[in-house]
C-alpha cells in the first residue's frame, strides 16, 4: 500500500484515534511549553555573540547603574523660561519623593550647598590618592610662608570685589580642597558635556537613578507604569502653559519594546490570520479547511516552540516573529495540498482516493520545498546570533511539522460529504493563462525576459547603492515615546554623540588605577594628534593604595599644632572672622588623625553619603564592583562606517591593558561586515546548496536552469525595488533573502514537478498554478501583515519578504511556466 | 522747714520735671513717628508703573558710588568707591579706586573684573546660564529698572521728595543673587542708594551721587587685559 493510501485510510477510517494522536501530542507540547516557559527580552541577544564589543555592550548593561537611570525633561514655552526656573526644583523634589526613585541629579552638584559638602566630606581620601609629586606639591600650602601668602592675597581679592576669591575662601579655604578634587572636575563632564539645560531655558533635565533590582522587561514595564502615573501628575504646581514632561532612557525603552512584541505578536498574528483566511476563502469558498489549516499551523507554532524550549531552555522574544513566518510559509502547503484536492473531487474522485491523489501528487513536492526551507532557516545557525539561531530551528522544526500536518491532519476538517464548488472562476482564468502560454510561450518569456532581465542589471547595479541602515533606530519601535523623548531633548541640547565606551578590569585597585594611567597617557596623545576628539577616564578616581601609603607617611611630617597656630594668627592679621573658616580647622583635624599609621586606609567611596549627587559621576565610570570600570573616548566624527571601526580599534587599545571597546555606535559599526556576510556569502551559499538539491531532484539541466534563473529573477527584483522605494537594508531584514530564495525554491518545485509529471497539461498545470497564485497572495499577506509590527526590524523584514515573494510569484508565472514550456515543448505535443 | 517735707518737695519737682521732661520725649517721638507716617504713603500698582516709566526715562548713565560690603568672611564691613557708566539693557563700567582697585566691564556677553595690584583678571561668560546672570542682572536692575517687573515683586512707597522700592525676587536664580533689594529714588527720579541681602548674610549698601545721564561712548564697555595679566576663568569657557 502506497503512503498516500495509507494516510488517506487512516485519516478517513481512523478519525478518532488520529484526534487521539493530535490530542496527546498537543498536551505534551502544552506541558512543556507551560513548565518550561522562559523569554529573553534583550534585543543585544539578536546579535552575534562571538563579537567582543557586544559582549561589551551587554557587561554594560548588566553591570553598570546608569542602566538603571532614567532622563527626564521639562520643556516649556519660550516666555515661560523664569517660570520653568521657578517649578524645577519643586518637580525635583517630586522626583525624590517617588518610591522608585533612588537618587535625583537637578542640576551640577556644584551649584548645591549638599553637593559642595559632599565633596567637602571626601576630600581627605581624595587628597591621599593623589601621585605622590602631586600631593607633595599640594601638601606644601601648609608651610606658615605659603598661608600668610594665600590669605593676604585672598583679602585684597575680596577687597577689590573678586567673587572668585569669595568662593574659593569658603569653599577649599586652605587650597587643599581643589587639587584633591581635581580628579572629579577633570572626570566631571555632565555640565559641559551634558547640560542639564538647554541654552534657551526652554528645557531641563533631570537624571533619575530607579531602585529597579533588575532590567528584565516586566521589571521595567513595571517601573514605567509608576513613572507614567507620576507623569501624569508632575505638572502640578506648574502655572504656566503647555509643559512637556518628557522621559527617556534604557527602562523606558526596554518597557516600551517589550510591549510593543506584545502588540506585534497579537496584531501580526490577526493580521495574517484574517488576510490569509480572506484569500483562502476567496479561492475555495470553504471554511472548514481554512480551520483546519490555522488548527495544523497552530499545531505546527506549539510542537515548534515546545521542542525549542527543550532545546534553547530560553528563547529571545525577536523570534515570536516565526509565528507570522510559520503562518505565511505553512499556508502554501495548505493551498497546494488542498487545492489538488479539491481538483480530485473535481474529477469525481472519492474523499479518500481525492485526498491520496493529493498527497501523491503532490506530497513529495511540500516534502521538498518544506525541507529545503527548513535547511534555508537551519543555516541561520552559522549566523553567531543566538537570536537568530533560535529562530532558524524553529521555523525549521516547524516548517517541517506544517508540511506534515497539511498532509495529514488537515483532512479531518474536511468533510467527505462536501461537493466540490460548480464554478470557479479563479480556477477558469489561471486555466485559460496556462493554455495561452504553453501554446505560445515565446511572447510572454520575452516580456518577462526583458522585463526581470531589466530588474536584475538595475538590482545588481552599484548605483545606486541599496542603503544599510546600521543605526540604533533601526532596532527600536517606529512610534516610541522614549525615542521621541529623547530627540527631543536631543535637539535642544548642544551637539554630541554616543563615544565608544572602553570596559577594564582589573585584579585589583592598585592594578586598576596603573592601568588608567597608561590609557590616559596613551589617549592625551592620540587626543593631541587629533586622533580622537576627547576623552574621560577614571583613572584618578581609581584609589592607589601605594599612593595613599607614602602620602600617608608625608603627612607624620608635618606640625598640624604649628599650622593651626598660623592659620589662626594669618585670620587674625587679615581681619578675617575666624568662625567663618571652621571647615579649615577640621580639615586639618582630618588630615592628622589619617596620618597615624593605625588608622585604617581612608576610600572615598565609604565617605560619600548615598543620597549624593556625585554618585552620577562615579557612576558613569565604575560598576556595582569597583575594580569594573569605563572610560569614553568621543570620536572626531559620529561612528558610522566600519573603517571607523577600524581605526579606533587600532588606535585605542594599549598593548599590556585588557580591555573592551564597545558602545552601540561603535558595535553596530563592528557588525556591518557580518551583516553583509549574512547578506552575500550566506545566502549565496543557501544559493548553491538549494542548487545542488534542485539538481538532484529535476535531474534535467534545462529544468534545472530555468529554476536557478527564476531565483536570480526573483532576488534581484526585489533588490531593484528596494531601491527604487528607498527602502533599506538592516541587520535584521538581510535574513529575508534566504527566506524569498526558499519560498522561490518551493514556488519552482511545485510548477516544474507538476510539468514534468503532467499528461493533461492544461487541468495539471491549472491545478498547481492556482495553488502556487493563492499561496503567493497568502504568503504575501502573511508577511505583508508584518508591517503593522511596531518593531521596525520586523515590519521591515515582512516589508523585504513581501515584495520578494511578490516578484518570486510574478517571476514562476510568467517566466517559468512559459520557459518550461518552451524548453520541454514535447510534453504539449503529448497532449 | 522740715526737711522731710523739703526733701518730698524737692521730690515732686523732681517727679514733676521727669514728667515733663517724658512727656516732651513722648510728644517728640510721637511727632517722629507721625512725621514719617505723613509723609511715607504707599503706591499702588498703577502707580509703580508710572513711576519706573518716568525713572527709565530719566535714566542715569554714570554716576560716583560708594559701597560698603559687610561680609561674613571679614570681622569689619570693606568700603570701596569709584565711578560707575551704565548703558541699557545691559552693559556696564565700574571702576574702584582705592587700595584694592578694580575695574568690572561688561558688554552684555561677557564679564571682566581685572585687579591692576595683581595684574589678574577674570573673565566670566554670561548668557549661558552663568551663575553670575542673575547678579549682573541685580545690578542692572538697581540701576535702570530694566524689566524689574517680571523678575521682582516691586512694593513702593513715596518718602519725602523721593521714593523707597522694595524689589523681591521672584525667580530662583535671581533668590540665589540675594534675598531683598532696597532701592531709594530721589526727587529727580535717580538711584541714589541700595541695599541688597544676600542669601548668605552678606550686605552691600551703595549709595550714589553725582549722577549723569550724558551719553557715554561704545568704548567704555570695551576690555583689554594689558600685556602681561593673567587671564583666569573661575567658571570655565
Amino acid at each position: 500500500m502506497r503512503i498516500s493510501d495509507l494516510i488517506a485510510r487512516i485519516v478517513t477510517q481512523r478519525r478518532a484515534y488520529v484526534w487521539l494522536g493530535v490530542s496527546a501530542g498537543a498536551i505534551v507540547c502544552l506541558i512543556i511549553f507551560v513548565s518550561r516557559i522562559s523569554l529573553d527580552s534583550d534585543v543585544l541577544n539578536m546579535l552575534p555573540d562571538k563579537f567582543s564589543s557586544l559582549q561589551g555592550l551587554k557587561i554594560y548593561d548588566r553591570a553598570f547603574e546608569q542602566t538603571r537611570e532614567l532622563t527626564f525633561a521639562l520643556h516649556c514655552q519660550p516666555d515661560e523660561v523664569d517660570k520653568l526656573e521657578e517649578f524645577a526644583p519643586i518637580f525635583a523634589e517630586h522626583l525624590r519623593k517617588q518610591p522608585w526613585a533612588e537618587r535625583v541629579l537637578a542640576g551640577s552638584p556644584m551649584q548645591t550647598p549638599d553637593g559642595i559638602r559632599d565633596l567637602q566630606s571626601i576630600a581627605v581620601p581624595l587628597l591621599l590618592n593623589l601621585n605622590p609629586p602631586a600631593f607633595e606639591e599640594t601638601i606644601s600650602i601648609v608651610q606658615p610662608e605659603k598661608l600668610r601668602e594665600r590669605f593676604h592675597r585672598f583679602r585684597e581679592q575680596i577687597e577689590a570685589g573678586s567673587p572668585r576669591a569669595q568662593f574659593e575662601l569658603e569653599f577649599d579655604p586652605l587650597g587643599l580642597i581643589g587639587p584633591a578634587l581635581k580628579p572629579f572636575a577633570e572626570s566631571n563632564r555632565i555640565e559641559e558635556e551634558q547640560p542639564l539645560a538647554s541654552s534657551d531655558r526652554t528645557m531641563r533635565v533631570f537624571l533619575v537613578v530607579t531602585n529597579q533590582p533588575s532590567i528584565s522587561a516586566f521589571e521595567c514595564q513595571r517601573v514605567m507604569r509608576q513613572v507614567n502615573a507620576f507623569c501624569a501628575h508632575a505638572r502640578d504646581g506648574w502655572e504656566g502653559g503647555p509643559l512637556d514632561v518628557l522621559v527617556t532612557g534604557r527602562s523606558a525603552y526596554v518597557a516600551e519594546i517589550s510591549l510593543s512584541m506584545r502588540h506585534d505578536i497579537i496584531a501580526t498574528v490577526i493580521g495574517s490570520v484574517v488576510l490569509v483566511g480572506i484569500i483562502f476563502f476567496a479561492g475555495f469558498g470553504r471554511w472548514m479547511p481554512l480551520l483546519g489549516m490555522g488548527f495544523s499551523l497552530l499545531l505546527s507554532c506549539l510542537a515548534a516552540l515546545a521542542l525549542g524550549l527543550l532545546i534553547f531552555g530560553r528563547l529571545n522574544m525577536v523570534t515570536v516573529g516565526f509565528c507570522a513566518i510559520l503562518v505565511g510559509l505553512g499556508v502554501d502547503f495548505a493551498i497546494l495540498i488542498f487545492g489538488r484536492y479539491q481538483q480530485a473531487r473535481t474529477d469525481s474522485e472519492s474523499h479518500p482516493q481525492a485526498i491520496s491523489t493529493a498527497i501523491q501528487k503532490l506530497g513529495r513536492a511540500v516534502f521538498f520545498g518544506a525541507l529545503t526551507t527548513a535547511v534555508g532557516f537551519l543555516a541561520l545557525i552559522l549566523s553567531g546570533s543566538i537570536g537568530f539561531s533560535q529562530l532558524g530551528v524553529l521555523i525549521a522544526i516547524g516548517i517541517l511539522f506544517a508540511g506534515l500536518f497539511m498532509c495529514t491532519i488537515l483532512f479531518l476538517f474536511v468533510r467527505e460529504g462536501q461537493p466540490p464548488a460548480r464554478h470557479d472562476w479563479i480556477f477558469e482564468a489561471v486555466k485559460k493563462y496556462v493554455a495561452w502560454s504553453v501554446r505560445r510561450p515565446a511572447p510572454i518569456l520575452i516580456l518577462a525576459t526583458v522585463i526581470l532581465s531589466g530588474l536584475t542589471v538595475f538590482g545588481f547595479s552599484p548605483k545606486p547603492p541599496l542603503p544599510f541602515d546600521a543605526s540604533t533606530r533601526s532596532l527600536q519601535p517606529k512610534k516610541s515615546r522614549a525615542a521621541d523623548a529623547l530627540a527631543a531633548i536631543m535637539s535642544n541640547m548642544p551637539l554630541r554623540w554616543e563615544p565608544v565606551l572602553v570596559i577594564v578590569r582589573a585584579p585589583d585597585m592598585q592594578r586598576l588605577r596603573d592601568d588608567w594611567e597608561k590609557i590616559s597617557a596613551h589617549w592625551s596623545e592620540l587626543q593631541v594628534a587629533g586622533k580622537i576628539k576627547t576623552f574621560s577616564t577614571p583613572a584618578a578616581l581609581a584609589s592607589s593604595p601605594r599612593s595613599i601609603q607614602h602620602n600617608r607617611e608625608r603627612l607624620r611630617a608635618i606640625d598640624f599644632q604649628g599650622v593651626r597656630r598660623t592659620l589662626n594668627e594669618t585670620l587674625d592679621a587679615e581681619g578675617f572672622s575666624s568662625d567663618s573658616f571652621s571647615s579649615a580647622y577640621k580639615l586639618l583635624d582630618d588630615l592628622q588623625s589619617v596620618a597615624d599609621p593605625n588608622a585604617p586606609l581612608p576610600n572615598w567611596r565609604d565617605k560619600l553619603p548615598k543620597s549624593s549627587s556625585w554618585w552620577f559621576l562615579v557612576d558613569r565610570y565604575f560598576a556595582q564592583d569597583p575594580l569594573l570600570t569605563v572610560g569614553f573616548v568621543t570620536s572626531n566624527e559620529p561612528i558610522k562606517t566600519h573603517a571607523q571601526y577600524v581605526a579606533l580599534s587600532r588606535e585605542l587599545p594599549v598593548p599590556t591593558v585588557p580591555m573592551i571597546l564597545s558602545g552601540w555606535s561603535y558595535t553596530l559599526a563592528n557588525l556591518l561586515p557580518w551583516a553583509q556576510r549574512q547578506l552575500l556569502i550566506v545566502t549565496s551559499a543557501m544559493a548553491v546548496f538549494e542548487g545542488l538539491l534542485l539538481a538532484v531532484l529535476y535531474r534535467d539541466w534545462r529544468l534545472w536552469a530555468i529554476q536557478e534563473i527564476t531565483l536570480i529573477f526573483g532576488i534581484s527584483a526585489m533588490l531593484a525595488t528596494m531601491k527604487l522605494f528607498n527602502l533599506p537594508l538592516n541587520l535584521l531584514n538581510v535574513l529575508a533573502f534566504r527566506l524569498v530564495i526558499a519560498i522561490g525554491v518551493d514556488y519552482g518545485i511545485y510548477v516544474l514537478f507538476a510539468w514534468q509529471k503532467a499528461r493533461a497539461i492544461e487541468h495539471d498545470i491549472a491545478g498547481v498554478v492556482k495553488p502556487v497564485l493563492l499561496a503567493g497572495l497568502t504568503a504575501l499577506a502573511g508577511f505583508g501583515s508584518l508591517v503593522l509590527a511596531k518593531n521596525p526590524s520586523l515590519s521591515s523584514l515582512g516589508v523585504a519578504c513581501a515584495i520578494g515573494i511578490f516578484w518570486n510569484l510574478v517571476a514562476t508565472i510568467f517566466f517559468t511556466l512559459p520557459a518550461a514550456a518552451a524548453a520541454r515543448p514535447k510534453a504539449w505535443r503529448e497532449e | 522747714m522740715n526737711p522731710i517735707i523739703q526733701q518730698v518737695g524737692r521730690d515732686q519737682s523732681l517727679l514733676a520735671v521727669a514728667r515733663a521732661r517724658r512727656s516732651i520725649c513722648l510728644t517728640a517721638l510721637l511727632f517722629l513717628s507721625i512725621a514719617p507716617l505723613a509723609n511715607t504713603e504707599a503706591l499702588s500698582e498703577a502707580d509703580v508703573k508710572n513711576l519706573l516709566a518716568r525713572i527709565r526715562e530719566n535714566r542715569i548713565t554714570q554716576a560716583d558710588f560708594q559701597e560698603q560690603r559687610v561680609i561674613r568672611l571679614m570681622k569689619k564691613p570693606i568700603v570701596n568707591s569709584g565711578k560707575v557708566w551704565f548703558q541699557p539693557p545691559n552693559k556696564f563700567r565700574r571702576e574702584v579706586k582705592g587700595n584694592s582697585p578694580s575695574l568690572t566691564v561688561s558688554d552684555g556677553q561677557q564679564l571682566w573684573i581685572y585687579y591692576p595690584s595683581f595684574k589678574s583678571a577674570e573673565r566670566y561668560s554670561l548668557g549661558k546660564r552663568s551663575p553670575l546672570d542673575s547678579v549682573i542682572a541685580s545690578i542692572n536692575s538697581a540701576l535702570n529698572l530694566e524689566n524689574v517687573e517680571n523678575t521682582f515683586k516691586i512694593t513702593a512707597t513715596r518718602t519725602g521728595n523721593g521714593y523707597e522700592l522694595e524689589l523681591t525676587p521672584r525667580t530662583a536664580a535671581m533668590k540665589r543673587a540675594f534675598q531683598k533689594l532696597d532701592l531709594r529714588i530721589n526727587d529727580k527720579l535717580q538711584a541714589e542708594r541700595t541695599d541688597m541681602l544676600q542669601p548668605n548674610g552678606d550686605r552691600i549698601v551703595t549709595v550714589y551721587t553725582n549722577q549723569k545721564h550724558a551719553p557715554v561712548p561704545p568704548s567704555t564697555f570695551d576690555f583689554t587685559p594689558p600685556p602681561g595679566t593673567d587671564v583666569s576663568t573661575p567658571l570655565g569657557r
